[in-house]
């Protein structure tokens, strides 16, 4: 102790700094230490592709779903069918279940006429029984965008008022498809 | 301990606390890094430095782009990352992405180097400043945005190295240096005139690199600036130049301009002190005070709320510190009371650059001297509780631990926040060359062939949707 120096139950030996200071000084640095510990487990997990948030697999609608056009455009560079229904996970397009639904019903289902719009310019195909499948929809999903492009694929022109709208009698939504 | 010399006890701290620094900033450095090259502010600029026949063609006729900004290197160095995208064979991502990763990484090391860790009570405080660095909205700000090389990044680095330059004793080649570092910052943006504040303050606080020849030779470079500017018919920026909040509102630029245009002290003053506010309180953010808004949407969000107390919590410790270390006078202060004092007044001066709006990114170098003011000031705290009873000892680390927890948190939120950036500014990209809209390609086929491929790059990099991200980070990490 000659010269001030001091040890402290965490093992730290400086000069003029107590025992006390330590445990203070040691309590203020766990948030970062732990922060620290934290970001050496993500980093090690980002080696083998599972760090934080990494990206995750996604079919085409459920890229169209998540309001992910990115990732949809990718999938489709890469060979995904614009026109292939495939699986959307529970909580995205329906509460709690799973669903089967085309690209297109996905787009719709999430509201997303910039989606559909790009579908379309990329291969997507909309017949006549679909076109009414997604009037329908989109009845239960009202976006204005979306209504627009649908109603001018079906009749030619945009709808400007709330008119009768397409016949829904038996039509099954894509919300109506669990996996 | 007998017989080993002082610098071999003060290397094994400085290990630890940049340990600590490297652990947290390496994934950092990942989520930087995954953010993709933006198409707003960043495209056009790319296209124009890499069209260009020569870069001294660039570099004049950049002069003259805007009628408000002279920022010549802008263009420049886009020109050079394109060529060196070119020389490496790396994608443009990987370039232009891996400068701004560079850039956060040598700021990060210049406020350990301006710091000085060398104790164990420094680690210490450190521990406490580091995530303050980092989970301030002014940092996150340096990291989100390019424009495509964020320029105020680069006056961060520019102007945390003159402070550093300031600490050590004076050298021959300290005011061409600084000159160099002033110069650069102001080609990139406006802003760069903080390397010369920083520059003014630290030599009036006394700190010994800073030689009046240093101070002389910058001012002299910014008159230099200022006269070119003028020569060019540059001006600056007024109400109405850029959109602003007042109050619980965000106003357009012409809504500004109707509403303070003719009377714009008033609204000036308003930014000045919000400048400063937001430094020290986290609020406003870009001029508008969340808290005024709050009632009418049933309380503040969580968000607002670890934000204002944690900065709460450490602008009271910094005004605790200047408080009872600064009224001394210039003569007694130590080097760290010195520091402290530069930080402060860079703090204040950078508030005032809000004049005309209000902008995370412009009080970003106050942002980082924030974090150092408040590494002295944890540092001044824990060295007086030897003198203290124990219950406030106590109560001290429970302080401390509490608000290093804000900002730890805060810091974390970083993450997050680049994760949520780089899902838009990826999904940005649809809408250029989209196939339905041929008749607005570029007509150049260098222009169409640069914006292709840039296009292509970021497409075919996929990124996490926050769809897949946990849902309450939103209220907590998102304001």
């Amino acid at each position: 102790m000659a010269d001030g120096f001091r040890d402290s139950r965490f093992g730290i030996r400086d000069s003029g700094f107590s025992i006390r200071a330590g445990a203070a000084g040691f309590l203020a640095a766990l948030p970062c230490i732990a922060l620290a510990a934290v970001s050496a487990w993500w980093s090690a997990g980002g080696l083998v592709g599972r760090g934080l948030w990494p990206p995750d697999e996604v079919t085409l609608a459920e890229a169209i779903a998540t309001r992910n056009n990115a990732e949809a455009l990718r999938l489709i560079a890469i060979g995904a069918d614009p026109n292939q229904p495939s699986r959307v996970r529970g909580g995205l397009l329906s509460e709690g279940y799973d669903v089967v639904v085309t690209p297109v019903e996905a787009a719709v289902g999430a509201q997303r006429a910039d989606s559909l719009r790009m579908l379309l310019a990329h291969g997507a195909v909309i017949d006549e029984r679909e076109l009414r499948i997604l009037r329908c929809y989109e009845r239960v999903r009202r976006d204005s965008g979306v209504r627009e492009i649908l109603d001018i694929r079906a009749t030619g022109e945009p709808s400007t008022t709330l008119g009768p709208g397409p016949d829904c009698s038996g039509v099954r939504l894509p919300s109506d498809r669990a996996d | 301990m007998q017989g080993r010399p002082p610098s071999v006890d003060r290397l094994k701290p400085a290990v630890l606390a940049l340990l600590l620094a490297a652990l947290i900033t390496l994934p950092l450095a990942d989520s930087v890094f995954q953010v993709p090259i933006q198409v707003s502010d960043s495209l056009e600029a790319i296209v124009i430095g890499a069209k260009y026949p020569s870069s001294w063609s660039l570099l004049a006729d950049s002069a003259q782009f805007s009628s408000t900004t002279f920022r010549p290197m802008r263009y420049q160095q886009a020109r050079w990352l394109v060529q060196g995208a070119a020389a490496t064979g790396l994608t443009y991502n990987s370039v232009f992405r891996g400068v701004h990763v560079a850039l956060m990484v040598m700021l990060v090391l210049l406020f350990l180097v301006a710091i000085r860790v060398r104790s164990w009570i420094d680690v210490a405080a450190f521990a406490v400043a580091f995530p303050v660095l980092v989970g301030i909205h002014t940092f996150a700000a340096m990291l989100q945005e390019a424009f495509p090389v964020n320029h105020f990044a680069e006056v961060g680095v520019c102007a945390l190295a003159v402070f550093v330059l300031a600490q050590q004793p004076p050298r021959w080649f300290f005011p061409p240096l600084m000159c160099l570092l002033l110069a650069f910052a102001l080609s990139v943006i406006e802003s760069g005139a903080m390397v010369w504040v920083v520059a003014i303050c630290c030599a009036a606080a006394g700190m010994r690199g800073m030689t009046r020849s240093s101070v002389v030779a910058a001012t002299v470079v910014l008159g230099v600036y200022l006269l070119v500017r003028n020569a060019l018919d540059i001006s600056s920026p007024g109400i109405g130049g850029h959109g602003s909040g007042f109050g619980g509102t965000f106003y357009s630029p012409e809504e500004l301009t109707r509403r303070f245009g003719a009377h714009p002290l008033g609204f000036i003053a308003y930014n000045v002190a919000g400048g400063l506010a937001s430094l020290l309180f986290s609020e406003p953010r870009q001029g508008v005070y969340s808290l005024a808004s709050a009632w009418k949407t049933g309380g503040p969000h969580p968000v607002l709320t670890i934000n204002l107390v944690a900065s709460i919590a450490t602008t009271a410790l910094i005004v605790w510190y200047g408080v009872t270390h600064l009224r001394v006078g210039r003569a007694a202060w130590s080097d760290t009371d010195r520091m402290f004092a530069v930080a402060c007044a860079v703090m204040v001066v950078n508030a005032a650059l809000n004049a005309a709006y209000i902008k995370d990114e412009i009080i970003s170098v106050g942002g980082l001297f924030y974090a150092v003011a408040s590494f002295i000031a944890v540092r001044g705290l824990l060295e007086t509780i030897p003198q203290r009873r124990r219950v406030a000892s106590a109560l001290i680390a429970l302080f401390l631990m509490t608000d290093a927890g804000l900002w730890t948190f805060r810091a974390a939120g970083v993450h997050y926040v680049l994760r949520y950036d780089a899902f838009k500014t990826r999904n940005d990209w649809i809408e250029v060359l989209r196939p339905d809209k041929r008749e607005d390609w570029p007509t150049d086929p260098q222009e169409l062939a640069i914006t292709r491929r840039i296009r292509d790059e970021v497409i075919l990099r996929s990124v996490a949707s926050p769809s897949f991200m946990p849902r309450w980070a939103d209220r907590y990490w998102v304001e």
